[in-house]
């Protein structure tokens, strides 16, 4: 027997509990955050250890309690007028300085502005591993063989995120704490809200650097909130630049495919009750056509620069697919394309298919739609 | 900051969960060409140079950056990539790593540069001494034309003035010490986040990385949608979004920023140009300078798959290409089928839309005559989609 088939059992021991960053906005913690306290208490679960919430900010008051209420058993906070507005030297410091001290097994933030500069710069500053965009968090073994032997590391969490077009990889951090992954939202539901759940609550006293308070943060304002939503549709039906010509070559006014579309959508809501959508391609945004504007605005992007969504059902129509399109809509349950070039590429990862252009797709879709 | 990333995502060839970058076609990650946007935007408003800094296979990148010098917009300078067998498989942390060591490197190279020049003039070398190193340094592109110039139209740097008995040591010292003052205030700008690892992490790693390199926190900035960069100054104001709001934010330089896709670069204003003019560099050095692991004094076990905390484990596929029917061409059962013999062999059964396509022509033809199948159509396609996934959600 060689010795490269002796199992070698690795178990990194002193640390403890999965945290969540949890963020917080106008007093309340985001949706993002209950959906990942839910997903760290499947893991804390399984391996047996608890869940703390991480907050940090100033004049928190009762919202300390919040994570807990929501299937945390402990929470950690830090308040100070200095951490009013969030700004990522202050809190990498903060939460850097706790996770020292306190040594956490895991730590979970959302995929969002903050928990994407946050959650880089306190893996860096605590040399760990950080797996971007998880979509779910399972216990398991992870297993490597080396010419000195087949090592086996208990217990770590398999961060698992898409990879590439048709795949999914597991991200893993064996040797490294604490596990440090940012949580894609909408793949865990929020456990229900409950006020009889009491649990600890610890109040940790910063300790800043003067290098901390370098950046000044002059103005904070409310972006206007949109009424297009893209993520909550189960149907959304998207348009690309097929709308200027049809399958002839004929010039053709984008304001009819987007009435059709619009037409076909309430439709669909009437009839099967479900929330539909009008979504657009990056392409068709960016060409800032005269008849869609106002209406084919920038919160409808579907796409790598746009929105992320995974509806029942994806329409595409006259959207070639660039790779930067696809990432954004190829999770959707049924993808029904349209477009007059049998060879888009769209067609690669469409469940149906209509070679033809939508001016002749639209009306045929919605009469028979009617009589259904 | 840029990267190359595969040019097509259906043909990426990894080993291990590694990506055998130089197994493949290679591209400029696409939303790094903002980020040179940007770069290129403080650069005419400010003057300094626009240095491309990459990490990946050299006869892979090389010639990406190389592109780049010819690019229509952007006044990419200097074009740097890390390059060494022992970088390869790299997660962000050991990317950003590497990164600020190169970064650290180009910094010393053209501070040294400057503080050259002053020590030979407070050293009391002659003015034709000053003036031909000087000459030497502006041709390998490390003096701006405020200290030395060959360009018509600009008025003579003060070393040659100097050479000519029209500029004192003083002037000189305090040129030179501006510039020096100005290299220092240098940012660091990187696209949202690529388009092969989409994590969006080595922009804020790098600038942590690059905390511990110099030996002072250095700020980052990310999701920044605008923004105005002040060398003389030395400050950076950014409006960059977080959740629901947005925040203005003034930093001071050095800063590392990551841009929004849809970003786009103002109009220079006219009084910034003669600034920007002479404090600009010879430029466009045609050469891409290639960066080993040594070269940038990197310790091994920080670089690569070995200083990587994250592994990635065997990639799992997800249902690959779907099923696909298209309408007009596609052949479906039209009705549920049991399980039949034909030709001694066992078919079905076939629930109703069932792609008939596969079985052997003989049969399907077979099963057309009979009705049992035809060609999809869109009545088809609307019944099979919602007929089924959105009743149910409905009740």
């Amino acid at each position: 027997m060689s010795s490269s088939q002796q199992s070698i059992e690795v178990r990194i021991e002193g640390y403890r509990d999965v945290w969540v960053y949890c963020e917080h906005e106008d007093g309340k913690l985001t949706r993002p955050t209950t959906e990942v306290i839910a997903g760290a208490r499947k893991v804390a679960d399984k391996v047996g250890m608890d869940v703390v919430g991480v907050l940090i900010g100033y004049n928190l008051g009762d919202l300390v309690r919040e994570p807990i209420y929501y299937g945390a058993d402990k929470v950690i906070y830090c308040d100070d007028p200095r951490l009013k507005d969030y700004q990522v030297l202050p809190y990498t410091t903060v939460l850097s300085d706790m996770v020292m001290q306190l040594k956490p097994w895991a730590l979970l933030f959302v995929t969002s502005e903050i928990g994407k500069d946050l959650g880089p710069r306190v893996a860096y500053r605590t040399r760990t591993g950080l797996a971007a965009d998880v979509i779910d968090l399972v216990v398991e073994d992870f297993v490597m063989n080396l010419p000195t032997g087949r090592y086996v590391y208990k217990d770590c969490i398999a961060q698992v995120r898409p990879d590439f077009a048709t795949r999914i990889a597991k991200i893993f951090t064996p040797k490294h704490r604490p596990q440090i992954s940012s949580v894609r939202p909408g793949n865990f539901t929020p456990l229900p809200r409950d006020e009889s759940r009491r649990g600890e609550i610890v109040r940790w006293e910063p300790r800043f650097d003067e290098d901390d308070f370098q950046v000044e943060v002059l103005e904070t304002v409310r972006v206007p909130k949109s009424e297009v939503k893209l993520e909550e549709a189960k149907v959304v039906i998207s348009l690309g630049l097929g709308v200027l010509r049809d399958a002839s070559g004929r010039p053709r006014n984008p304001r009819e495919a987007y009435e059709l579309a619009k037409q076909l959508a309430d439709l669909i809501r009437e009839k099967f009750g479900v929330e539909t959508e009008i979504g657009a391609s990056r392409a068709l945004i960016y060409a800032e056509l005269k008849e869609l504007e106002g209406l084919i605005t920038k919160d409808r992007q579907v796409g790598q620069t746009g929105k992320t969504i995974a509806p029942d059902v994806y329409i595409a129509l006259g959207i070639s697919g660039a790779l930067q399109h696809r990432v954004g809509m190829q999770r959707s349950k049924k993808i029904i394309a349209v477009n007059v070039d049998p060879n888009a590429p769209i067609f690669q990862i469409a469940h149906y298919g209509y070679v033809g252009d939508l001016y002749e797709f639209l009306p045929k879709a919605i009469e028979i739609l009617r009589s259904m | 900051m840029t990267k190359a990333v595969p040019a097509r995502t259906t043909r990426v060839v990894t080993v291990g969960g590694v990506l055998r970058r130089e197994e493949m076609d290679l591209v400029i990650n696409p939303l790094d060409f903002k980020a040179l946007q940007a770069a290129d935007y403080a650069k005419r408003y400010n003057g300094g140079k626009l240095i491309a800094v990459s990490m990946g296979p050299d006869f892979k990148v090389k010639p990406l950056l190389s592109e780049l010098y010819s690019h229509p917009i952007e006044g990419v300078d200097e074009a740097i990539v890390l390059s060494d067998r022992r970088m390869a498989g790299a997660d962000t942390w050991a990317t950003a790593y590497t990164l600020s060591l190169g970064v650290k490197k180009a910094l010393d190279l053209n501070r040294g540069a400057v503080e050259e020049v002053l020590e030979l003039v407070e050293s009391g070398a002659s003015g034709e001494k000053v003036l031909e190193r000087a000459r030497e340094l502006y041709h390998a592109n490390l003096l701006p034309n405020l200290v030395y110039t060959e360009k018509p139209g600009l008025p003579e740097g003060v070393v040659q003035r100097y050479a000519k008995g029209r500029a004192t040591v003083e002037e000189v010292r305090e040129a030179l010490l501006k510039v020096r003052t100005e290299l220092e205030r240098f940012l660091i700008v990187a696209g949202l986040k690529t388009s092969d690892g989409e994590t969006g992490s080595t922009g804020p790693q790098t600038a942590e990385a690059l905390s511990d390199a110099l030996g002072r926190k250095i700020p980052d900035i990310t999701h920044v949608v605008d923004f105005e960069v002040d060398a003389e100054s030395g400050t950076l104001v950014a409006v960059r979004k977080t959740g629901s709001y947005l925040q203005r934010l003034r930093s001071p330089l050095p800063c590392v920023i990551t841009i929004m896709p849809d970003y786009r670069a103002g109009v220079t204003p006219v009084l910034r140009r003669k600034r920007a003019a002479l404090y600009s560099y010879r430029g466009k050095v045609r050469e891409v300078r290639v960066w080993n692991a040594d070269d940038i004094g990197a310790d091994p076990s920080k670089i690569g798959l070995a200083g990587s905390p994250t592994i990635v484990g065997p990639g799992i596929d997800i249902g690959g290409p779907p099923v696909q029917k298209f309408v007009g061409r596609t052949r479906v059962f039209t009705q549920r089928v049991e399980a039949f013999e034909f030709n001694g062999k066992t078919y079905g059964p076939f629930e109703r839309f069932a792609k008939a396509d596969d079985l052997p022509e003989e049969l399907v033809r077979e099963l057309e005559a009979k009705g049992l199948v035809k060609r999809f159509d869109l009545r088809d396609l609307l019944e099979e989609v919602f007929g089924g996934v959105l009743v149910a959600a409905k009740h």
